[in-house]
């Protein structure tokens, strides 16, 4: 019901990019998504918002079959990205990954060096042809990330040997050189301070001109800021999903309304 | 007020405080205690190993110049080899007789003995050592060849102060007059102790001759044991726990194959002896006393210690960098391949390489299988040689010469515990080194 209110609001020209219907997922008995369906556009920046536990982590996940490692996680439903179902048997989650690309919570850079770092899905894709055609693509999605001219020295230096918010950036350029064309990004600043998060959340801003861009977030000055889209989690439940402003100025659920003004959460 | 702000001074503790800081002192002191108490043990145990085990390494020698009579070794006289080796050891006795008297005339030695009991105090190989000399290089017969000759066991001990004049009493291996000989022999610098080559790569010796016993072919059987325990527990053994570890679902088959291996971690050895025997022994007929089989039974209870620390060491690689290599679409073999693997291997090497040392160390699995005894082998020619001829390990040598009766060889089993424990010092090193060389890469 609330779904046709949320696509009238969301009037726009562009395409949709990921359609979820009807999702539920299970860890073993407990019900951690109740039936979400959303609409994901392109070349946007979705925020997925909501208290702790509330499944927005997990539904994230879901975009990209992540929580196949999972072993007692299961998920029903429809999850259709470019009309596509992701979880049809055909679909190998390898290349499903290679186009939805993902930004870990914690910065979690391979212990290897800032240039294999980056190399590696490239190489593991079969992207370069040569060396020089892999350095182009290193050095492309390092700028990218808004961190080359940081590291173009030292890209042979261990990349666990930056600062957390360089890390961060470092992971993105990994994500981004694999030319994904989503962007899954779950927490991508709580690790980091004000002046990294600042950094990363312009880089996200540069990035949806190039990708559809999903961030979860506890911050929702950081949805407010970077996201056009924002989708409200609670218990499981998506409790609503509509334009960045609509639902941090007049939000049509009073629990949308609570958890803004601080009052749950 | 004034009260309780004294009472609260923190320049003053109270009682509890005190109580705990004691407690405290306490406790270190405990476990300083502790420590000292195993440095001790272990600096008691290594000073009487080394104390005890040195002077096997060590061996008495008696340097004589030999006629190579041609009249006694070649009546043919035409150097031919094949008459030559028709002259047994027995032969050669007579050269030692004569050798001795005329030892003892251009020394002017006075003795009663008579030439075969001057001769008495050489080892018991002493003959075989001038045939095989002369056979290898037949030219030499007729002329006079200096040969240093191990002496036997008695006077060995004689020198390193286990035999004396009053300890002989009946013993009839030696005499107070051929303790006088030996003497004088050292006088002249023609009877001396020096470093033995021969007990790091000899062979067994029988009873008689514990001065010719050596750990070296003992050492080629652990070495061939090692080799079979290397091939194929590690592959099988790094296989099975990143399976488990990485790929296997988590039901209750994998539950219960878990609790498994950690409970053949605990069974005793012997129970591996046993199950080999009847396994590779009686059903396969398998060679007895092979290093092979012994290799196979080995394998199976180094499996265990190699699969649980596999595991723990793939464990203790953060999950995030899996999910890492999953985000940028590797599959999960190349995940594991490419970034768990190479951050895993210093524990796997390790742990592989204390399974090994444990496996070199086992001596009970192999009762069983009768790769102890009495095996004078020669060094293997070929490599399916070393794997299935009968052959000894080093733990079990030691066994082996620490039951037999007389007190050389008991000497001996010391000496074999400092090369056995210097393989293990060796192979643990190489551990913390490869850990080091590993780590050290970020």
């Amino acid at each position: 019901m609330k779904d046709t209110s949320i696509s009238e609001n969301g009037v726009s020209s562009k395409t949709v990019k990921i359609a979820a219907r009807n999702v539920q997922v299970y860890y073993g008995d407990t019900h951690a998504i109740k039936d979400v369906n959303v609409d994901i556009q392109d070349k946007t920046v979705t925020a997925f918002i909501g208290p702790s536990g509330c499944g927005k982590s997990t539904f994230l996940r879901c975009i990209n079959r992540m929580n196949d490692t999972i072993d007692i996680c299961r998920v029903i439903g429809d999850i259709r990205i470019d009309n596509e179902d992701i979880y049809d048997p055909a679909v190998d989650p390898v290349q499903l990954r290679a186009k939805v690309g993902m930004v870990f919570q914690k910065p979690n850079p391979f212990p290897k060096s800032i240039y294999d770092n980056v190399a590696y899905g490239p190489r593991i894709h079969g992207m370069a042809r040569n060396k020089a055609e892999l350095d182009g693509i290193v050095e492309n999605a390092l700028r990218r990330a808004a961190i080359w001219d940081e590291v173009k020295d030292r890209l042979g230096a261990p990349g666990t040997g930056l600062s957390g918010g360089q890390q961060q950036r470092l992971c993105i350029a990994r994500a981004v050189a694999t030319e994904p064309e989503v962007l899954l990004m779950d927490e991508p600043c709580s690790a980091l301070d004000p002046i990294a998060t600042a950094q990363v959340e312009e880089l996200i801003d540069e990035l949806r001109q190039n990708f559809s861009v999903v961030i979860v977030t506890h911050s929702m000055q950081q949805a407010a800021r970077v996201s056009q889209r924002t989708a409200f989690f609670h218990l499981g439940n998506l409790v609503e999903f509509g334009e960045t402003d609509k639902i941090f100025t007049s939000p049509e659920d009073p629990r949308t309304e609570s958890y803004i003004t601080g009052r749950i959460g | 007020m004034t009260d309780a702000t004294s009472s609260t001074s923190l320049l003053v503790q109270d009682a509890r405080t005190t109580r705990r800081n004691r407690a405290e002192k306490r406790f270190r002191l405990y476990g300083l205690l502790a420590i000292g108490i195993g440095m001790l043990m272990l600096a008691i145990l290594l000073i009487t190993i080394i104390s005890r085990g040195s002077g096997a390494f060590q061996q008495t020698f008696v340097t004589v110049p030999i006629y190579l009579d041609a009249a006694k070794l070649d009546k043919k006289g035409n150097r031919d080899t094949d008459d030559i080796r028709k002259v047994s050891t027995f032969g050669y006795a007579p050269l030692l007789k004569d050798a001795f008297e005329s030892l003892a005339q251009t020394h002017g030695i006075e003795t009663p003995l008579e030439s075969k009991e001057m001769a008495g105090i050489l080892s018991k190989g002493a003959e075989a050592q001038i045939r095989d000399r002369v056979i290898a290089d037949p030219s030499l017969i007729g002329e006079t060849v200096e040969f240093e000759f191990l002496a036997s066991g008695r006077v060995d001990g004689y020198l390193k102060d286990r035999v004396s004049r009053d300890s002989i009493g009946n013993d009839k291996n030696i005499s107070v007059e051929q303790l006088d000989l030996v003497d004088n022999l050292r006088e002249f610098g023609l009877l001396g102790m020096r470093f033995n080559t021969a007990f790091i790569t000899g062979s067994d010796a029988s009873d008689q001759r514990p001065e010719a016993a050596g750990m070296g072919v003992a050492m080629i059987g652990s070495f061939f044991m090692m080799l079979v325990v290397l091939v194929l527990a590690l592959p099988i053994g790094v296989a099975a726990s990143i399976y488990l570890e990485e790929f296997a679902p988590k039901n209750w088959i994998t539950d219960i194959i878990e609790v498994n291996i950690s409970n053949l971690a605990a069974v005793p050895s012997i129970v591996f002896g046993i199950l080999g025997l009847a396994v590779f022994i009686n059903y396969m007929h398998l060679p007895n006393s092979a290093p092979l089989v012994g290799g196979l039974v080995l394998t199976l209870m180094t499996l265990p210690t190699i699969i649980i620390s596999t595991r723990a060491s793939l464990k203790a690689v953060p999950p995030s960098i899996r999910d890492a290599a999953l985000g940028v679409g590797a599959s999960k073999m190349q995940s594991v391949f490419h970034h768990v693997l190479p951050l895993a291997a210093p524990g796997i090497l390790t742990g592989t390489i204390i399974g090994l040392a444990q496996a070199l160390g086992e001596t009970a699995p192999l009762l069983l299988i009768g790769m102890v005894g009495f095996i004078a082998s020669n060094p293997p020619e070929s490599i399916a040689d070393g794997l299935l001829a009968p052959n000894s390990a080093m733990p079990a040598q030691i066994y082996e010469w620490a039951k037999r009766a007389d007190p050389a060889f008991y000497e001996r089993a010391w000496g074999g515990i400092i090369i056995l424990l210097v393989f293990l010092i060796t192979m643990n090193a190489i551990a913390v080194m490869l850990r080091r060389r590993f780590e050290r890469r970020w």
